[in-house]
């Protein structure tokens, strides 16, 4: 079964924006991932996101240096255009990403300014299984009291995210996506800490 | 000829749009995020920003309550509901626990909204300073600075000419302890309800191309002077006169007959609610009696 660009993309949104709202909360979108019938080298919720977001009028880039294939896809798919880090609106994180690629473009990437902190990046992350039994403590607008948090990040890598989101308005939000077609995000507002960490 | 419209009116395109705009608002709460609002088959001012806002995140499996003023019936939630309700097949409801998605005009209902609701405000003028400063990008400027002398010198001088603050709504807050936000034309004593709340808040300017948010359990603090402290619309010894309803927002009336003010429930389906329980228990006490 084809994927529903209407109603399936609607439904996704949704999730997504829920999860936006309230960080840490995962949503599932295993129902709408049943309708994907394309064989990509990355995951279908990582599919489905991107079609949800994507369209003509935004860039994206994809970290790993032989995905040319996949870059052709999702351009054909959502008409976005891909761009260098540094210009684009999402960035996509494979599975296959080494932490010290993701850790130059969580330097590299768009952040946003003080007049126009919505003009930057948004992450689509690829991670292993998602769980709320994690090293992570979330606090933050969104989280009632705290939330616990599992993803693939590394510790270096949260601290990479943290550094770009000290100057609040200016930050990344991140969506995380993983096999089980599990969602989570981490908007820019979210406090994390690490466990053990200061 | 009459055409078949898309799904939700809009484009996918459109939709799009307004959906990236609606989650950069939640990742920045309070700030108004610019987006290119389109045309729409009501005039701008009508609540066009909230429309754009509940067709772009609606499907076919919500139910969609829309309020003017705490009213269900008012030509302007009625027309809303009827052009969502055309283009989506979308079920309808009036009462606010049954709804997936509130739409409102200057109102948030009397009763607790939930975390799996969403409540869609419609915003004339979404820029808070704008009283203050008339350009665009000097506000902004301002935002980006944290620049909010203007917004505090707005309640100032209404106590100096008045002797309190007199904003009888839109009364801006903090949001997040950063951006000063106006809350849309809702009565102040609606405000202490988007602090921490349970449900999602978004808000739409048409006119003024702007989508805003207040994610939930986000710190929202109405702007008050430590010796002229916030207060709301105080109601106290009065009630509604059609369901007795005490501690809610009430409008004042007068009865035509007896030349009398009288007061009455703004939130029409809060006040239905009430006068059916009343009815019912009514009923149930005669019942009850009758076997006596």
């Amino acid at each position: 079964m084809a994927i529903d660009q209407v109603h399936d993309l609607q439904q996704v949104y949704r999730k997504i924006l829920h999860s936006m709202s309230r960080p840490g909360t995962i949503s599932s979108i295993q129902k709408n991932v049943e309708s994907v019938d394309y064989n990509l080298p990355c995951y279908d919720a990582t599919l489905l996101s991107a079609m949800t977001l994507l369209d003509a009028e935004v860039t994206f880039h994809i970290l790993s240096d032989n995905q040319h294939d996949l870059i052709e896809k999702i351009s054909d798919y959502t008409l976005a255009r891909f761009a260098p880090i540094d210009k684009a609106d999402f960035v996509i994180v494979l599975r296959e990403d080494t932490e010290a690629t993701i850790q130059q473009a969580l330097e590299q990437c768009k952040d946003g300014n003080l007049i126009d902190p919505q003009q930057s990046s948004t992450w689509i992350i690829e991670s292993s299984l998602l769980s709320n039994n994690g090293e992570l403590t979330l606090t933050g607008p969104g989280v009632q009291h705290t939330a616990q948090l599992h993803t693939s990040f590394s510790t270096a890598l949260w601290q990479a995210r943290n550094e770009r989101t000290k100057e609040y308005p200016i930050g990344i939000d991140l969506i995380f996506a993983d096999e089980a077609s599990q969602i989570v995000c981490v908007p820019r507002t979210t406090s994390v800490k690490l466990m053990g960490v200061n | 000829m009459k055409a078949e419209t898309h799904f939700a009116f809009f484009d996918e395109g459109s939709k799009k749009e307004i959906r990236r705009a609606i989650m950069k608002a939640v990742a920045i709460p309070g700030y108004q995020v610019p987006f290119a609002s389109r045309e729409m088959p009501i005039a701008r001012g009508w609540g066009t920003g909230g429309l754009q806002i509940t067709l772009s995140i609606i499907g076919k499996s919500d139910v969609l309550k829309v309020i003017d003023q705490g009213a269900d019936e008012s030509v302007n939630a009625v027309s809303i509901k009827k052009l969502v309700h055309e283009t989506t097949g979308v079920e309808l409801t009036d009462r606010t626990e049954d709804a997936d998605i509130i739409q409102s005009r200057h109102r948030i209902p009397e009763i607790a909204l939930t975390k799996e609701q969403i409540i869609v405000l419609q915003v004339p003028t979404p820029e808070p300073l704008r009283g203050v400063e008339a350009r665009e990008y000097i506000t902004k400027r301002m935002h980006s600075e944290y620049d909010y002398s203007g917004a505090w010198l707005i309640l100032f001088e209404q106590i100096m000419k008045y002797g309190k603050t007199a904003t009888a709504a839109d009364h801006p807050v903090y949001v997040n302890h950063r951006y000063v936000m106006a809350p849309s034309p809702i009565p102040r004593f609606d405000n202490p309800k988007i602090h921490q709340s349970d449900a999602l808040i978004l808000l739409g300017a048409g006119r003024e191309k702007k989508i805003y948010a207040v994610p939930p359990y986000t710190n929202v603090e109405s702007l008050a002077f430590d010796d002229y402290p916030f207060t709301v619309e105080s109601f106290e010894g009065m009630h509604c006169h059609l369901c007795s309803g005490a501690d809610v927002f009430l409008d004042e009336l007068i009865d035509h007959t007896t030349g009398e003010t009288i007061y009455q429930c703004n939130d029409t389906s809060y006040c239905m609610e009430r006068m059916n329980e009343n009815v019912n228990e009514k009923e149930k006490a005669e019942v009850e009696g009758s076997y006596a």
